[in-house]
């Protein structure tokens, strides 16, 4: 027998008892690496690597302000842009939806090749849907989400979609699909379209560039917001990236009460494992002394336990952590989320503060009852009933 | 001939709600090599806390206690344990074996504290169960054994590490007459010429105090040698 040997078979003891406590604690850090996930998901948003190429030009009073489309050409003139196009979040939503969960974008068709240098279609649709100003390109995520199958979408389709932001109706016709972007769900349209309708409405509502390289992209920003300086449309300048990230501000409340949550889990997991040990050593108090009798040093005692925790822990942190990151890596959570996570990634660092934390919690249970036996004398435990 | 065990002027007094009890009152007494010490006495008499003294898991408030050139009652609480690993060897009244561990195990457990082999650790503990009889249940669980076999494998347990004093706290009194003349037997073996352990029992079985080369009475915490 082998002290490693040894100390398993204590924990073993109590088979259900260790199920349900490393259970519990699996669980706990099943939902801590999850809360992880939503957290970073809504906070950070996935970005590919052309994102860092890409630069947002918005109205600097608000997001919901326009600005005009003759901008267009002096942006153009920025040394270092290379792909300019408005873009229009048309927030379409079906007649009678509350509100469409498909992104509805108008933009230059001409420039979206360039633009999303990752977007992967049928060369002859995307010539079709150059052609007809009356149509749309769907991403295959959409096409195939349950939504369009349930209108019985598919290319060649109509659809009217009503906005949610501006005073029109569409009427669309799916040309074709795309995929190969970070978010494939997006149906994009026409801005000249969506211009007419409007009535020769001459606005937009943002710029969206492309610049030659990421060193020229604070040059580039700067330029752009110095060429509109004190006109009636000043503008910000901003990376693709950054301005997603302005939008996290809007999850504050959503992240506290996340924190919190996270918060109360590793308690709860602290609760469940103290609890175990707790009664593990009360049940061995007696055995512990014959332990000390025998000639087992307080430090080794002391280690036995801690090991006994740490071990119980450690397992909850593989089969919770390890369980969420199977689960997450290969299930379709883009799915299963019905679309509203594009992506659902537990990274190293989740795992390794949620065996960190685990750790740390199984150590620190344990710590209590440690003491207790590593003080207590051969005598008052040979004293205690079995 | 030096005594192993050496007490003198032991006291030992509790405090409990403010009252002081005294269960040893200046004791002494020597134990020689190779004795089969009983100690008898009523219930309270102090005979357990003597015996709890000289094995070192419990300390005096007066006097010393010395088993061979150790003075017990100087060691640290380290080096108590260190000492009662390679000096003293347990035998309880309830067997007190873990559960979870067979009877090999139950054995083995006084040898992971030593730096030996598993080999030599295989040896001695196959030695001792054989000395107790019990090398055919060296892989049952205690409670696959009846209790006169779990209590010669605490004995088992208590001389695989070859110390020199085996002290045995009522080790038959949860053993049928039967179950406890066998585990006599074999503390009298243990203290006879050949093997020559020192064994100090406290016992309330006048029959059981047969057993032993000699028998002292404790009452209110003082000797009555007979």
């Amino acid at each position: 027998m082998t002290t490693a040997g040894f100390i398993i078979k204590n924990a073993l003891r109590n088979k259900r008892r260790l199920f349900l406590s490393v259970l519990s604690a699996a669980a706990s850090l099943f939902l801590l690496v999850t809360l992880m996930v939503v957290l970073r998901e809504l906070t950070k948003p996935p970005a590919d690597g052309d994102s860092s190429l890409r630069v947002c030009v918005r109205n600097k009073v608000s997001l919901a302000a326009t600005l005009p489309q003759r901008q267009r050409a002096e942006i153009e003139k920025v040394p270092g842009v290379v792909v300019c196009s408005p873009f229009v979040w048309f927030g379409g939503k079906f007649k009678e939806d509350e509100q469409m969960i498909f992104g509805t974008i108008a933009c230059d068709p001409e420039k979206l090749p360039g633009l999303l240098q990752e977007i992967k279609y049928d060369p002859e649709e995307y010539a079709a849907f150059l052609k007809d100003r009356t149509t749309c390109l769907v991403g295959a995520d959409a096409l195939a989400s349950e939504k369009f199958k349930q209108l019985g979408l598919k290319v060649g389709s109509k659809f009217t979609v009503m906005s949610g932001i501006y005073p029109c109706s569409l009427e669309l016709k799916i040309i074709g699909t795309y995929r190969g972007t970070i978010d494939d769900r997006n149906i994009f349209f026409h801005h000249k379209y969506l211009d007419e309708a409007l009535g020769d409405w001459g606005l937009t509502g943002m710029w969206w560039i492309r610049v030659d390289s990421a060193q020229s992209m604070g040059a580039v920003n700067t330029a752009i917001e110095a060429a509109f300086a004190n006109s009636a449309n000043e503008v910000r300048a901003e990376s693709e990236r950054a301005f997603q990230m302005s939008f996290v501000s809007m999850w504050g409340g959503i992240k506290d009460l996340i924190g919190g949550i996270s918060i109360l889990v590793i308690f709860t997991l602290f609760l469940v494992t103290a609890s175990t040990m707790s009664m593990a050593i009360r049940e061995r108090f007696r055995e512990l002394g014959i332990l000390k009798a025998l000639g087992y040093q307080r430090r080794e005692l002391f280690a036995f336990i801690l090991a006994e925790s740490f071990g119980l822990s450690a397992l909850g942190a593989i089969i919770g952590a390890g369980g969420a990151w199977a689960l997450y890596t290969f299930a379709d959570m883009k799915k299963a989320s019905s679309g509203f996570f594009v992506s659902f990634q537990v990274t190293p660092e989740m795992l390794g503060l949620a065996a960190l934390i685990a750790c740390v919690l199984g150590v620190l249970s344990s710590l209590a009852p440690a003491i207790a036996v590593s003080r207590m004398s051969v005598v008052q435990a040979l004293k205690t009933l079995d | 001939m030096t005594p192993i065990v050496a007490i003198r002027d032991l006291s030992k007094v509790y405090e409990r709600g403010g009252t002081s009890v005294a269960a040893l009152d200046h004791v002494s007494l020597d134990i020689a090599q190779g004795e089969f010490l009983s100690l008898m006495g009523p219930s309270g008499s102090g005979k357990s806390t003597l015996l709890h003294i000289i094995a070192g898991i419990d300390r005096p408030t007066g006097g010393t206690c010395r088993v061979g050139k150790v003075t017990v009652t100087e060691l640290t609480e380290s080096e108590l344990a260190d000492w009662r690993n390679q000096n003293v060897g347990f035998v309880f009244q309830s067997f007190n074996l873990l559960p979870v561990l067979s009877a090999y195990e139950n054995v083995e457990l006084p040898l992971l504290l030593m730096n030996l082999s598993g080999t030599k650790r295989r040896q001695l503990v196959n030695t001792a169960l054989e000395l107790v009889g019990l090398s055919d249940r060296a892989h049952h669980l205690p409670k696959q054994m009846s209790g006169g076999q779990e209590q010669r494998v605490a004995i088992a347990r208590a001389i695989v590490t070859d110390p020199s004093l085996i002290v045995a706290d009522e080790p038959t009194g949860n053993l049928d007459s039967h179950s406890a003349d066998e585990v006599l037997q074999i503390l009298q073996t243990l203290s006879s010429k050949e093997i020559g352990k020192t064994v100090i029992m406290v016992t309330h079985d006048p029959r059981a105090a047969g057993y032993g080369s000699r028998t002292v009475h404790l009452e209110k915490g003082r000797l009555k040698e007979e």
